[in-house]
């Protein structure tokens, strides 16, 4: 299917938190009521000293394979004879992983060590159900009944409390990475996050005061939006020099480097990149679509350049490993992840590559060798300040060796 | 099949008389319930409308309260009994959104629009957005955008840029009060959902299982009620389901289809035959009336109408109903909404992005365009930036619909500003408006500034606010409930919009 925006920027939000809501938020804001509440949230919490956390997740499921592709391995190009890369049109890495032609924007990060790619990545347990899987992605608790999404809970272990510490960028609806008791923003874009009318503050004042009092399912986002409306003045006047793709993506990049360059109090942001089912007809639409993925990535790593980033790529599921009919690929499993940043150990591809023999395929998909959520929490450790006691809340029950991912800060 | 029918009788007596004494008696004790905080008035035909409708408007009240609930239900269900002349009127000014794929590529050809445009597209999304607010046949419009988004196919989306309207008339709102089992078989020979989820290319050499798995997924059982052999049998068995290139429409390919035995779930077939398609619609009847089935429709209806938490017991009583009553929707929405569950439920939905701004239209009495349709356009984009426009959810679960997934302070700055933009006439400015917003909505001016909110919110809203929020509304003029308000004051003049805009920005418009 073709999808109407190369943003499917407000995908899968198809939550069922509303317990979490009235817990949750609740108790995280007790004690701030009324019109007081901006400016005890604007950039209230202590200075984030570590790495900005961005996580862009590729939604509908990312074939790590044809952005990573396994050139060195011959039953690749055994499974895909109508859309395998070939490796001479790879523009960088090794003899056993290239990086897909339109991926070119990137090959300068890559080379310089700025660009990793971890393989073979993945969930626990194979799960090929788009909103099954997404959701287990974002929560990253299997076996527990926590409900928070697991970027809030990275932001409770930081203690960050500001009105944009957690901000998801490109989409009005709430995102489910940052659902949790820590403040998070939803920004469609900063230039429109503007209450329409004069008399602003006056309204502002009535808004809050008719949320007072009301559960706090009903009132918190009211009180967050009203908070965000006073932070958010402070970064429209920050523009950027670098030219960024008009791309829904690229917009959006282009809005969490204002927020960073802006010293907004900004520790995470979550942003979403969509239109990656390709079950049909994958070889040019991944083309374009990576070609896009690489513009963005490109101009913000350049935009943000000196400034402590990472970035790092999610996607619920990767894709089959054989072709289907239809020169495209069904749901599968192991996956790629890209993470981007001066702290990166770049230029290379980390992970345990499990192969793609016959037998070495879960179900018809790639393997998965290494716990996305090792990933993460290694970034997390090493790059983002966030204490090893509070990783266990961000990934409970999760242990694994570090892959030497990144440098420490 | 045996079991079903045996049950048939003695659930149906149940529930249909469960069900008139909730919403026949207003003022029994689960319908005084007023919800959180009291943000909503006790009165139950208030409730029905607030569900059953895109937002109460003074002549939808009026005519409840003549009919009763009993009967304006009974008319909704049925609501070819319902004159619509001036909505139908409406919405042929969109032609295209009422098309089949012939008569869309037909005008492709003839120059009307651009062969792979979207025009369509964007006239059948304005075309519901337009019949939210003005048509009569509110819980058709409600149901619609129900099982649009159980059976989405996103819109606009390229590769459906023939068949999409056509989809709309023939398969959701030919069946949106219908039997289930025939929504699903119409669907599985659509164009449209044939081209989104990829089974026109799907064949017996190398099945694409992406329809198959959201067949099961979405459309039926749904996750967790099958396995991954569940998925790749159906998608065997679904091969030949296809799409004529040449036309547009559909056309079942026996050279394409996979022979051999399946079996998905309980369901087991010998497929010996190449013309598969009674096997095809064999596996769809028995997916429409299987227990789980069953189970999740009624709860997304119960989650549309009731709670974002639904009851249990209610969700198990409508599955029984559906089961009972061969998946006919009809029985199951008036088991619902006759429920104790329901009644009970006043205050506990919010409204999504698309019901506050039909709800917005609806209450301040606006109408479209005189003529044309740029304010209907103007609508519709006003949806985009909420991320709502009807049927535009670009993956195939539909859009979310419950509060959580749109309670965020982004999208409730968008809803405010809709609100003022609407209310001061700064946006939107060819819809009809009267000639004065206040004596429309308030006629005689109040002799205090609590007297005015208290007017308008009743109004807006059918309720009055809590002291604390009235005195904020007077606050917000610098005043107090108590002072007294002139006919020349800011607040019934220049300043009035601003009043209707905080209201309607407020929790008690916020609910439904």
């Amino acid at each position: 299917m073709t999808l109407p925006t190369e943003c499917g920027c407000a995908e899968n939000n198809g939550l069922t938190r509303r317990g979490l809501l009235g817990r949750g938020l609740a108790a995280g804001l007790a004690g701030l009521t009324g019109a007081g509440l901006s400016s005890q949230l604007a950039f209230a919490a202590a200075p984030h000293t570590g790495d900005v956390l961005v996580v862009l997740s590729l939604r509908g499921g990312f074939d790590g394979l044809s952005a990573v592709v396994p050139i060195g391995d011959p039953d690749y190009y055994a499974a895909r004879p109508g859309i395998a890369v070939p490796k001479s049109r790879i523009v960088a890495g090794d003899a056993m992983f290239g990086l897909h032609p339109a991926l070119a924007p990137l090959a300068p990060l890559w080379q310089s060590g700025k660009l990793a790619a971890v393989h073979a990545v993945g969930q626990a347990a194979p799960n090929r159900s788009h909103f099954a899987a997404m959701e287990e992605l974002e929560r990253a608790a299997a076996g527990t009944s926590t409900r928070t999404g697991w970027l809030d809970r990275m932001l409770g272990g930081l203690g960050a409390t500001g009105a944009l510490a957690g901000v998801a960028v490109g989409s009005a609806q709430p995102h489910r990475l940052l659902a949790g008791p820590s403040g998070d923003l939803s920004l469609r874009a900063i230039d429109t996050f503007t209450l329409s009318g004069e008399s602003k503050n006056k309204m502002s004042t009535a808004l809050s005061a008719l949320y007072s009092g009301v559960p706090a399912e009903l009132a918190a986002p009211a009180r967050s939006a009203v908070g965000a409306l006073a932070a958010v003045g402070t970064v429209r006047a920050v523009t950027s020099d670098v030219t960024y793709p008009d791309t829904g993506l690229g917009r959006a990049l282009r809005d969490v480097g204002r927020l960073i360059k802006a010293d907004a109090g900004l520790v995470a942001a979550a942003v979403d990149s969509g239109d990656w089912d390709m079950h049909e007809g994958l070889g040019a639409r991944m083309h374009d679509n990576l070609g896009q993925l690489a513009a963005a990535l490109a101009a913000f790593a350049a935009d943000t350049a000196g400034r402590r980033v990472t970035l790092l790529t999610i996607s619920e599921f990767g894709r089959r490993v054989a072709e289907n009919g239809s020169g495209g690929l069904d749901h599968g499993y192991g996956n790629a992840m890209f993470v981007l940043g001066d702290g990166v150990r770049g230029g290379t591809v980390h992970g345990a590559w499990p192969g793609l023999g016959a037998g070495r395929l879960v179900n018809g998909d790639l393997a998965v060798t290494t716990d996305y959520r090792t990933v993460i929490a290694e970034i997390l450790r090493k790059r983002c300040g966030v204490p090893a006691a509070a990783l266990a809340d961000v990934f409970p029950g999760v242990t694994g060796p570090e892959l030497g991912l990144v440098l420490p800060a | 099949m045996t079991a079903q029918t045996s049950r048939r009788t003695l659930l149906g007596a149940a529930t249909a008389a469960g069900a008139a004494l909730a919403i026949g008696t207003p003022g029994t004790a689960a319908a005084a319930d007023t919800g959180p905080a009291g943000l909503v008035a006790a009165d139950p035909l208030l409730h029905l409308l607030r569900r059953a409708t895109y937002g109460p408007t003074p002549a939808s009240i009026a005519e409840i309260r003549s009919l009763g609930a009993t009967r304006w239900l009974d008319r909704q269900l049925n609501p070819a009994s319902i004159a619509d002349d001036a909505c139908t009127a409406l919405v042929a000014r969109l032609p295209l959104a009422g098309r089949d794929i012939t008569a869309v590529r037909a005008a492709a050809s003839a120059g009307v629009f651009k062969t792979y445009g979207w025009e369509a597209m964007f006239q059948l999304g304005t075309a519901a957005v337009s019949r939210a607010i003005w048509s009569n046949r509110q819980l058709l419009e409600v149901m619609t955008d129900f099982w649009s988004n159980h059976l989405n196919v996103t819109c606009p989306n390229g590769d459906v840029w023939d068949s999409r309207p056509d989809y709309d008339v023939t398969v959701i709102r030919r069946h949106a009060f219908g039997r289930f089992a025939d929504m699903l078989k119409a669907s599985a020979r659509h164009p449209a959902m044939l081209t989104y989820l990829d089974n026109r290319y799907s064949t017996k050499a190398k099945p694409n299982e992406n329809y198959a798995r959201e067949l099961l997924e979405l459309h039926t059982v749904g996750f967790g009620a099958h396995g991954e052999a569940d998925v790749r049998q159906a998608a065997l068995l679904l091969t030949g389901a296809t799409v004529d290139p040449r036309t547009g429409l559909y056309r079942y390919d026996p050279a394409a289809h996979a022979t051999g035995a399946v079996t998905v779930l309980g369901f087991s077939h010998p497929n010996a035959d190449p013309a598969g398609e009674p096997a095809v619609l064999a596996l769809l009847d028995y997916l429409a009336t299987h227990p789980a089935t069953a189970e999740r429709i009624a709860r997304k209806l119960c989650v549309r109408f009731v709670a974002d938490e639904p009851p249990a017991a209610l969700v198990s009583t409508l599955a029984k109903v559906y089961l009972a009553n061969g998946t006919a929707i009809a029985p199951v929405l008036r088991a619902l909404f006759t429920s104790a569950e329901f009644a009970a439920s006043a205050g506990r939905k919010q409204r999504t992005p698309l019901e506050d701004l039909a709800a917005t239209v609806r209450t301040l009495g606006f109408g479209p365009d005189a003529s044309g349709t740029a304010g209907l356009t103007s609508l519709y984009w006003a949806l985009e930036a909420s991320g709502h426009q009807p049927m535009a959810w670009a993956p195939p679960n539909g859009y979310p619909d419950v509060a959580a997934a749109w309670a965020s302070p982004s999208g409730l700055l968008t809803r405010w500003n809709v609100h003022i933009n609407l209310a001061a006439n700064w946006w939107y400015k060819q819809l009809t408006r009267p000639a004065s917003l206040r004596a429309a909505l308030v006629p005689a001016v109040p002799a205090t500034y609590g007297g005015l909110v208290d007017a308008l919110a009743v109004r807006l809203t059918g309720t009055k606010l809590a002291a604390a929020h009235t005195g904020a509304l007077a606050a917000y003029f610098g005043k107090t409930p108590g002072s007294a308000l002139k006919s020349t004051d800011p607040a019934v003049n220049a300043n009035f919009p601003y009043l209707v805009a905080l209201i309607l920005d407020s929790p008690y418009f916020l609910v439904r």
